[in-house]
């Protein structure tokens, strides 16, 4: 049962090969040409392919490759030499124009490198009718011979020829696709920064596709010259260059058999559709927009997604846990990680200055503080991506300056804060190409079944249970960060950097996690964790590092750091701030001005926020509490129309608005001051502001109400009239609250306004909303800082994993000391 | 024993001829004897759209006449087109088609010489009589096969540049220049011209290329005039050759324009503007206001069947029409001749073929073993614009 | 000559900018282009030449007119060709504008005729002498309408409250919405504005040229590899190479001849993108990791 389904591709080809080979000596001889010239375009697409669908690059310059091809091997074959030699040349030197393409087209993406082919093509054509002593002109090249073996016909030897390359370039396909070639290709497609933090080099897999790709289209070519047996520069139009592209993206790019599909809609219904003569074009441009309306990502990967579904294939119960201790054991440096003072500025901000640490081998090492505070930055720094100013990285060697690719051969993986796993791939592939440690290998290498199964082992180390052979990008959250892992082990790193694992992990998912990480460090590599969730990080961890804008803070063991007055400061808001409190307490309406029921938000998984209750009645300041991940910014997100809630209801004023896009909810008086303040960079602060009152419908008296801001934020008065961009942090913040101020909303709501502000400039900003509190403004507030959020506000929530856990009134929650613990991790048990 | 693929266009087809206005339709209710078909590849869309169009209607009209009149062999004529998209590989497929599915009796070519030339061993190897009636390339008739099926009724390169270079000369050209499109037919015709000066020992200002995107050929000009060029031999379609014409006018430079029959392919005296007329080009045929009969009714026949034609300036380009008419009047004798539709025996009709009284000319023993090319230099004429209307030079 | 050559090149450069600034505009704020521009310039002298020349309307009416059928079309893109495909994060919309182009060049070939047409201009009669040569006045306005209205679109942009909304778009799509702008609406307006932009290259250009159906193919071509070369979302970069690629072309026809003004301009093209890989004028985006 298993076998057929994986047979399926080669089954599928030699069925194609005995039908086409049983249609060349049945076909009349106009049918004949048609099916030739379809194998032949099914070639360049198989080519194309290799380019659009392993690779991720695109080309419309492959008319010129088939050109290429086609002339020469005209110009050999008509100098007396055999077509047998003159289609490999024609191949080959098609392939090697097509790496030399390469150099320029892989210094640039998308529409640039859509330009750089469409150029070459250009180039190309005019130079075959330039060449004239060559080429023949304009006028072509005449009297091709067509090839003669025995008594065939020729039309049909040529048939035969073309069908046995069809065939060949689907195997050949077939197999580069699990090849480890291809599975290098296919990794850079889907992220070329996660292929190079496995060791790939994307130069070279790009550069090979290039030439791959090429190779195939110029074969393709060498066998059109004597099929036509008379070619000009106008027989190879700029116009069949996008048809070519467009055969693979409507068959469906990354597809065995897409292109012969694609091959067939651009070959065959043109010839269906020759009695329209000169309506012809007109009707077939309207049959592809249908084509494309109806399955723009492909007729054959809808079709494939729809019916064909592979049996489950899931790792293994028991784990031979000997054998994953020898491999990931075999690369580890008893003396560990050492980074000495590393620092690196972005243009004039300073993103981590000094950063020192040891980590030494079988060992977990934490790197805490606030958002903001250049732990990434560390972590790229670590491992290639970013270039450190100063300092060194050693790893046995000094690391630093290194490309990413090269740190990663030389024993560094990590997780991303938002997985970056290689979404098409299966699950498992996944895990393999990280197994080639950066190297392609031979050709049509695979993994061999050890390998396999030390695959399905690390899969199953890390608490992986689903299916392998599905794709990556149908996995919900969790999984993906978990296979992240064990692709991140597969290359048996001594280094293993994580960043965020535990985000959106559930607590029982987390304590899993805790064990899984002093697993690995038993095995002897070094971990470093990047992490919010305070209760891993305190039972894991040996020794913290905890940075705050860039700087190291301290570094010491859970015990002492949990301690330190400034860690906790810088995790739970200057204690020392203290905001004006009401007057006397809130006593308004309670005819809520929201209201929100059942709330469930989710980005394709497990939901994030789940059955989430919040009432703000008008005049009062709630705030929402809770970790990062908890769900908080999700939910202001969805309140402002920017992700659609999946349930539940969500009332302004009594109208319902879940199902409203974001721009009429603004409209209808809802405004959000977005995490990262999210300020139009390049307009001045003036323009900013007034763009917050784009959703007013009443009259606007632009003057006085920028006073009114002005007023309000008096630093703002000096840089009205300067880009936004320019603006500090703070001042940003400010410009951001202004513009939110600017809609006159019935209610405004803030996420994370201290993130990433100086303690001073925090105290500014929240002096401003206790004054808008005053004065009657409703206010909901997120803030990671629970006690500066607790002392402006009336009321607040407490969320975790997407679920109310507490509420109540801001006193009393000042009170409460679990809440501490929910921030520091202290007196949760891992 | 033989395959086919599934005959979609045939379910397409009423959907086709109800939006095409196919003629089939209109000849399919004459007679019970089945059709017999010819074909036509040409361009019909893109840039040569319009030649397509001239060829339609010239092969529309004389088929028109000939089922009127009883068809051929009892027999009604039905015509089958193909687009080639000026793209010789779609053309070669298109010929292969109407040939083995459509089994046409003789086939039409259209105006691009390098489509006719990837037809041509099709035709010879499938021995279906091949009619070119608008590409002038030397090499299509003059193809150096033993078994030769291609004929030809329109101008040929090498004979235009010849009476191109004599017509000059007798004006008193000394020196001229070439200005020729660059594409196949300004590449054969920069060939023929080089020939035809040589012989009389005249020598050139140089050949400089234009293209059909140029919107300003005055570097291109000034360079032939600076070289001393005292007439200018010009290929180009209607478009480009306006373009020479302003640019000329542009310089101020007052120089003979000896053309071949490209400005006859559009509006040229709209596009070329007042100095039009300073160009004379080559024709096998012009309407003018009085023809003698054929061409009369001929001309009422056009503005009966197509309401778009309403002066002589839409009757565009007239070479078109007149070629494929002829063509299509000497192709039924030669079917009539051969009494059959067989392809050896209708190549043989166009050899008995021995008086035909046509629209360009009167036609005697137009065509032989050696000759396949019915019009010569006697045949040219030399016209240039009069406002919108081709007016006929008196040599 | 050389005079000549060179208001020629500011000419066709300064069309070719303009067209290029309808792939800038669309593209800053949808990082989607129109492959169909081309023949929305050619549409513009379709248009103008029809309403002008065959239903014999004054010049002032069909004016307005055929910018307002042309920003029509413009949104029929892309509502219809852009969106679907767009907003379900498929590349699509490439060869769905592709097969619209074609689709609406065919449709050209058979409404308004297959054969080029003159748009007769009274201005290019009109001669003008500088440095000795005698320049239609048309071929002189052509660059300075060219520059006016990039000028004006940088005005427009820099100025006025549609021109902010636009930049918002373009700098902050998310906190635009949250502002209450509807954004679909804007990337709408920035094609309509686009094809607008191509309409007045074509109108401007037909004199010079003729008007036919196929007009719009290599122009847009070349027109994408000026915005490409120019660095799609700089449109003062896309301006200048707009101006570069024009005198360009020229100048290799002055000295090369138009047969090898193709094989140059576009192998420039090429080594200049190997050597700037986001346009002479773009700038590179930091990664984020």
């Amino acid at each position: 049962m298993k076998n057929l389904k994986t047979q399926l591709g080669p089954v599928s080809i030699v069925g194609l090969a005995l039908i086409s080979v049983v249609a060349t000596f049945t076909l009349d001889s106009y049918s004949l040409l048609v099916f030739t010239l379809c194998a032949l375009a099914a070639v360049v697409g198989v080519g194309l392919n290799v380019l659009i669908g392993l690779s991720g690059q695109i080309s419309f310059g492959h008319i010129a490759f088939y050109a290429i091809g086609a002339y020469i091997s005209a110009l050999m074959t008509l100098a007396g030499w055999p077509l047998w030699l003159a289609v490999p040349a024609a191949g080959l030197v098609a392939g090697a124009i097509g790496a030399l393409l390469a150099i320029p087209a892989l210094r640039v993406t998308g529409s640039y490198l859509a330009m750089i082919t469409i150029a070459f093509s250009f180039v190309v054509h005019h130079s075959l009718i330039e060449w004239r002593d060559v080429t023949g002109g304009s006028n072509g090249l005449m009297g091709i011979p067509m090839p003669e073996f025995a008594d065939v016909d020729p039309s049909i030897l040529l048939a035969l020829i073309a069908t046995a390359l069809m065939i060949a370039a689907l195997a050949f396909y077939q197999r580069l696709h699990h090849s480890g070639w291809g599975k290098a290709m296919r990794a850079v497609k889907a992220s070329e920064i996660a292929a190079r933090s496995l060791g790939f080099n994307p130069v070279v897999s790009k550069t090979l596709a290039f030439a791959l790709s090429a190779l195939l289209t110029g074969l393709a070519g060498s066998l059109l010259a004597p099929l036509l047996m008379f070619i000009n520069p106008e027989s190879f139009p700029f116009s069949q260059s996008i048809l070519f592209v467009l055969a693979v993206i409507v068959g469906g790019s990354g597809t065995l058999f897409g292109p012969v599909l694609g091959a067939l809609l651009i070959v065959l219904v043109p010839e269906l559709l020759s009695d329209f003569a000169e309506y012809r074009l007109l009707i077939f441009s309207v049959l592809l927009l249908v084509v494309l309306w109806i399955a723009p990502n492909g007729l054959l990967g809808t079709i494939a997604r729809r019916w064909i579904k592979p049996t489950a294939l899931t790792p293994p119960a028991r784990i031979d846990t000997r054998r994953v201790a020898d491999y990931l054991g075999n690369r580890t440096h008893r003396d560990g990680l050492h980074i000495r003072d590393i620092g690196i500025r972005f243009g004039g901000v300073q993103a981590a200055q000094q950063v020192s640490l040891h980590a030494p081998a079988g060992s977990i090492t934490s790197i805490i503080g606030p958002n903001g505070a250049g732990k990434t930055t560390v972590l790229n720094m670590i491992s290639g991506f970013y270039t450190p100013d100063s300092g060194q990285i050693e790893l046995g060697r000094a690391l630093a300056g290194l490309p990413a690719w090269k740190s990663a051969r030389a024993g560094i993986a990590r997780t991303y804060q938002t997985t970056q796993l290689f979404g098409e791939m299966s699950v498992l592939d996944n895990v393999l190409v990280a197994m080639q440690q950066g190297r392609l290998g031979l050709i049509f290498s695979r993994p061999s079944d050890a390998q396999r199964e030390l695959a399905l082992d690390l899969l199953a180390l890390v608490g992986y249970r689903g299916a392998v052979n599905i794709p990556a990008e149908d996995l919900a959250h969790v999984d993906r960060r978990l296979v992240e892992i064990a692709r991140a082990l597969a290359t048996a790193p001594a280094v293993l950097l994580l960043d965020e694992p535990a985000a959106g992990l559930s607590r029982r998912d987390t304590d899993a996690l805790a064990t899984l990480l002093k697993q690995l460090a038993g095995f002897g590599l070094t971990v470093i964790l990047v992490e919010h969730d305070m209760a891993l990080v305190m039972a894991v961890s040996e020794r913290l590092l905890v940075l705050d804008a860039g700087k190291p803070i301290t570094v010491g063991t859970p015990a002492e750091v949990q301690h330190d007055e400034r860690v906790i400061a810088a995790y739970l808001g200057g204690t020392d701030y203290q905001a004006t409190p009401r007057n006397k307490a809130w006593d308004g309406s309670h005819d809520a001005r929201l209201y929100v029921k059942d709330l469930v938000i989710d980005y394709g998984a497990a939901p994030v926020v789940n059955k989430v209750d919040l009432v703000v009645n008008p005049g009062e300041l709630v705030a929402i509490l809770g970790a990062n991940g908890a769900g908080k910014s999700s939910i202001l997100q969805c309140l402002a129309g920017l992700h659609r809630a999946s349930g539940g209801s969500i009332l302004l004023d009594n109208e319902n608005i879940e199902q409203a896009s974001a721009s009429s909810i603004a409209g209808q008086g809802l405004a959000l001051v977005p995490e990262g303040r999210q300020v139009f960079p390049y307009l001045s602060v003036r323009d900013n502001l007034l763009l917050g009152s784009y959703s007013r419908r009443d009259a606007v008296d632009a003057e006085g109400e920028i006073e009114a801001i002005l007023q309000r934020f008096p630093r703002l008065r000096d840089r009205i009239d300067s880009p936004a961009g320019l603006l500090s942090g703070g001042e940003q913040q400010m410009v951001a609250v202004g513009r939110g101020l600017m809609a006159k909303p019935k209610i405004l709501l803030l996420d994370e306004p201290s993130l990433g502000l100086s303690p001073s400039m925090i105290g500014e900003l929240y002096d401003a909303l206790a004054a808008l509190r005053d004065e009657g403004v409703t206010l909901l507030l997120v803030d990671q800082m629970a006690n500066l959020a607790l002392q402006v506000a009336d009321r607040a929530y407490v969320l975790e994993t997407g679920r109310v856990i507490k509420s109540g009134s801001a006193a009393q929650l000042r009170e409460d000391s679990e809440l501490a613990a929910a921030y520091l991790g202290e007196g949760v048990s891992a | 024993m033989s395959f086919r693929l599934p005959d979609v266009q045939r379910l397409l087809f009423p959907v086709a001829a109800a939006i095409s206005l196919n003629l089939a339709v209109a000849t399919s209710t004459q007679a019970a004897e089945p059709p017999i078909k010819v074909g036509l590849v040409a361009a019909l869309s893109g840039q040569s759209a319009k030649s397509g169009e001239a060829l339609t209607r010239g092969l529309t009209m004389a088929i028109d006449e000939v089922n009127a009149q009883g068809g051929v062999l009892g027999r009604p004529l039905e015509l089958v087109r193909r687009d080639d998209e000026s793209n010789p590989s779609k053309g070669m497929l298109a010929a292969r088609e109407l040939i083995q599915r459509e089994k046409v009796t003789v086939l039409f070519g259209g105006l691009d010489t390098p489509v006719s030339l990837a037809i041509v061993p099709l035709a010879n190897q499938l021995k279906v009589p091949f009619m070119g009636i608008w590409a002038a390339g030397t090499k299509i008739t003059e193809n150096g096969a033993a078994d030769n099926y291609v004929f030809r009724v329109s101008a040929v390169d090498e004979l235009v540049d010849e009476a191109l270079v004599k017509y000059g000369a007798d004006q008193g050209m000394k020196k001229p220049g070439m200005i020729l499109i660059n594409n196949p037919w300004g590449e054969s015709n920069e060939a023929g011209f080089k020939r035809a000066l040589e012989k009389r020992g005249l020598e050139n200002a140089g050949v400089e290329r234009i293209q059909d995107s140029d919107l300003d050929v005055v570097p291109q000009l000034t360079r032939l005039k600076n070289a001393g060029a005292d007439t200018l031999l010009m290929v180009g379609n209607v478009g480009p050759s306006a373009q020479v014409v302003k640019s000329l006018d542009r310089m101020g430079w007052d120089v003979p324009v000896v053309s071949h029959w490209g400005p006859a392919g559009g509006r040229f005296g709209e596009l070329a503007g007042p100095s039009a007329s300073r160009v004379h080009f080559i024709q096998t045929y012009v309407f003018t206001e009085h023809n003698d009969a054929k061409g009369d009714a001929l001309l009422a026949a056009l503005k009966n069947a197509y309401p778009q034609i309403e002066s002589l300036a839409d009757v565009t380009p007239a070479v078109g029409i007149a070629n494929a008419y002829d063509a299509l009047h000497l192709s039924a004798l030669a079917i009539e001749n051969a009494g059959s539709t067989d392809g050896e025996a209708v190549r043989d009709g166009f050899y008995q073929i021995t008086d035909y009284d046509g629209l360009i000319k009167d036609y005697r023993q137009p065509f032989t073993a050696q000759k396949h090319d019915a019009l010569g230099p006697d045949d040219y004429v030399f016209a240039h614009f009069v406002g919108d209307q081709i007016v006929p030079l008196n040599p | 000559m050389f005079t000549a050559a060179i208001v020629t090149g500011l000419g066709l450069g300064s069309m070719y900018a303009l067209l290029a600034l309808g792939f800038h505009l669309t593209y800053v704020v949808s990082h989607t282009v129109n492959f169909a521009q081309g023949s929305a310039m050619m549409v513009g002298a379709v248009l103008g030449y029809t309403l002008c020349i065959t239903w014999g309307l004054s010049l002032w009416l069909a004016l307005p007119l055929t910018l307002l059928l042309s920003a029509l079309y413009g949104l029929v893109i892309e509502r219809w060709l852009v969106r679907p495909f767009h907003s379900r994060g498929s590349q699509a919309w490439l060869m769905a504008t592709v097969a619209g182009g074609i689709l609406v060049d065919n449709l050209a070939l058979f409404t308004f005729g297959k054969e080029p047409r003159q748009f007769e201009s009274s201005l290019l009669n009109l001669k003008v002498e500088l440095f000795g040569n005698a320049i239609g006045a048309l071929q002189l306005l052509i660059p300075l309408v060219g520059a006016a209205i990039a000028l004006a679109l940088f005005l427009v942009r820099r100025y006025t409250r549609l021109g902010k909304v636009l930049e918002a778009c373009v700098q902050n799509p998310r906190a635009a919405m949250l502002m209450g702008i509807n954004v679909n609406r804007v990337v709408a307006i920035a094609f309509a504005i686009s094809t607008v932009f191509a309409a007045i290259a074509g109108l401007l250009i037909a004199p010079l040229f003729s008007v036919n159906a196929e007009m719009g193919m290599l122009f847009g071509l070349k027109a994408f590899a000026v915005a490409i070369l120019g660095g799609i979302a700089s449109a003062g970069g896309v301006f200048v190479a707009g101006l570069l690629f024009g005198l360009t072309e020229a100048l290799v026809t002055l000295y090369f001849g138009s047969a090898f003004t193709q094989i140059l301009t576009f192998a420039l093209v090429i080594l200049a993108l190997a050597i700037r890989p986001n346009g002479l004028f773009g700038s590179q985006a930091l990664v984020k990791v």
